[in-house]
């Protein structure tokens, strides 16, 4: 048995595909979805969606939104949904740099800088960052409970 | 009728290279019209998805719902209103029947109902407002509005929320033309925020929510705040797509009536060039035939 995993995004359906094990970046920590899943709804935070499509491990970027569980589909509801060869590795760089440089800014004492702001960003570059060098957390875990 | 022959063909030709522009023009929209389309159409599954999920959460929420800061009236007065109209001209009475609207509501509004915060998107509307001397809170033409694409519209989403939250306003309305038909484009009037939990509990949602065993993770009341803001943006860009498709099919029908019509024009100087050809003609001919019979 497999499951049905759609990626919903404002501009298209990034993803549209069966796996047999889905991993989401909930936003108490990483979950497993197998096949036979109870209805669930989860919030999610940017990170790296896993999957495991015929065998072999796939990733992708989310931006956060939310995933919906029911009758063996996940439907993944983000902003963003970014296979690794779409990603633009040297902007998340310096999207990356631009929020250590405001957060070190906060440390130092500027109360301009809207914190929760630049963690978030620096958080999607670092994802980003991830799913572009296939260094997604958790990627030999998803490909292990696929075969089991 | 007046003019030379001469003057005749020099106009024939001015009609035909307005005519030859125009459609162009019509063409040209026509493309972006396609693609505002495709568009619109590709968003709509991530709409109805927050939607229905901001509906089954509500239901769940209940009564707690009046509770939370996007459904409660703002702290503020006046209400900030978001105007989207079109870059550029030539699109027929898209502007004006937006504006009109817009018009029509200031006027029907009491001095209780305190001041209005304008922000724009679109040229033509920022231009209408600044040239009555109506100050502009904020005008979005970064990036320009061809060229916006969700995360721009949701950036005008969150200012406006934003300014909603801080107490700048009561209220917050957003003026676009929703896209009904090819032909039919209708000026509308949304109330954005505070949020009317009724919008959201339109059609069957609210039951299949009642399936109680469904996991929430964490739980209901975080989930929806995390997806309410999403509505939010998701309204925001639903309005500035069907505004830009309308602007578009808008401007196609406009270009055309105006190429038909130069193609009726050069139809009739055309014949009356070939009136005038032919009078010349004619007269020439009397008078040579008129001289030979002199010389007889």
């Amino acid at each position: 048995m497999e499951l049905t995993l759609r990626v919903i995004t404002p501009e298209s359906v990034a993803l549209d595909t069966t796996a047999s094990s889905v991993r989401i970046p909930a936003l108490d920590g990483q979950m497993g979805i197998l096949p036979r899943h109870a209805s669930m709804v989860a919030a999610l935070e940017a990170g790296v969606l896993t999957w495991t499509e015929q065998g072999a491990s796939r990733a992708m970027f989310v931006s956060g939104g939310f995933a919906e569980v029911r009758d063996n589909t996940v439907r993944v509801v983000s902003e963003a949904g970014e296979r690794p060869e779409d990603i633009d590795t040297e902007r998340a760089q310096r999207a990356a740099e631009r929020a250590r440089e405001r957060l070190r800014k906060a440390h130092g004492g500027d109360h301009d800088v809207d914190v929760l702001r630049a963690e978030l960003a620096l958080r999607r570059a670092i994802m980003r960052e991830r799913v572009a060098s296939g260094l997604a957390p958790g990627l030999r875990a998803a490909m292990g409970a696929g075969r089991s | 009728m007046a003019g030379s022959i001469r003057e005749l063909r020099r106009r024939f030709k001015s009609v035909g290279n307005i005519k030859q522009i125009t459609r162009a023009m019509e063409m040209v929209a026509t493309t972006k019209l396609r693609r505002f389309q495709d568009r619109a159409v590709a968003s709509r599954p991530y709409a109805r998805e927050i939607q229905g999920l901001v509906g089954r959460l509500a239901a769940v929420l209940g009564d707690d719902l009046a509770d939370r800061p996007l459904f409660r009236d703002g702290e503020g007065t006046g209400t900030a209103v978001l105007v989207v109209t079109s870059d550029r001209g030539l699109c027929g009475a898209y502007n004006s029947n937006i504006l009109r609207k817009l018009d029509a509501w200031r006027r029907a509004r009491m001095e209780e109902d305190g001041p209005v915060h304008f922000f724009c998107i679109g040229r033509k509307g920022f231009q209408y407002l600044t040239k009555r001397g109506t100050e502009v809170h904020s005008f979005f033409d970064e990036p320009s509005l061809e060229h916006m694409d969700y995360r721009s519209a949701a950036n005008v989403a969150r200012a406006l929320t934003a300014f909603f939250l801080e107490g700048g306003c009561r209220e917050v309305r957003i003026f676009y033309t929703a896209f009904e038909s090819m032909v039919k484009y209708v000026p509308e009037d949304r109330q954005l925020l505070p949020i009317r939990p009724d919008e959201l509990l339109s059609g069957d949602e609210g039951q299949e929510a009642g399936g109680a065993d469904v996991i929430l993770e964490p739980d209901a009341g975080s989930i929806f705040d995390t997806v309410v803001p999403r509505y939010v943006e998701t309204t925001v860009f639903n309005a500035m797509l069907e505004s830009l498709t309308s602007e578009f099919a808008s401007r196609r029908v406009s270009m055309k009536n105006a190429t038909d019509a130069a193609g009726d024009m050069q139809k009739l100087l055309q014949s009356q060039y070939n009136r005038k050809r032919q009078e010349t003609i004619t007269k020439e001919l009397l008078d040579i035939v008129g001289g030979a019979e002199a010389l007889r």
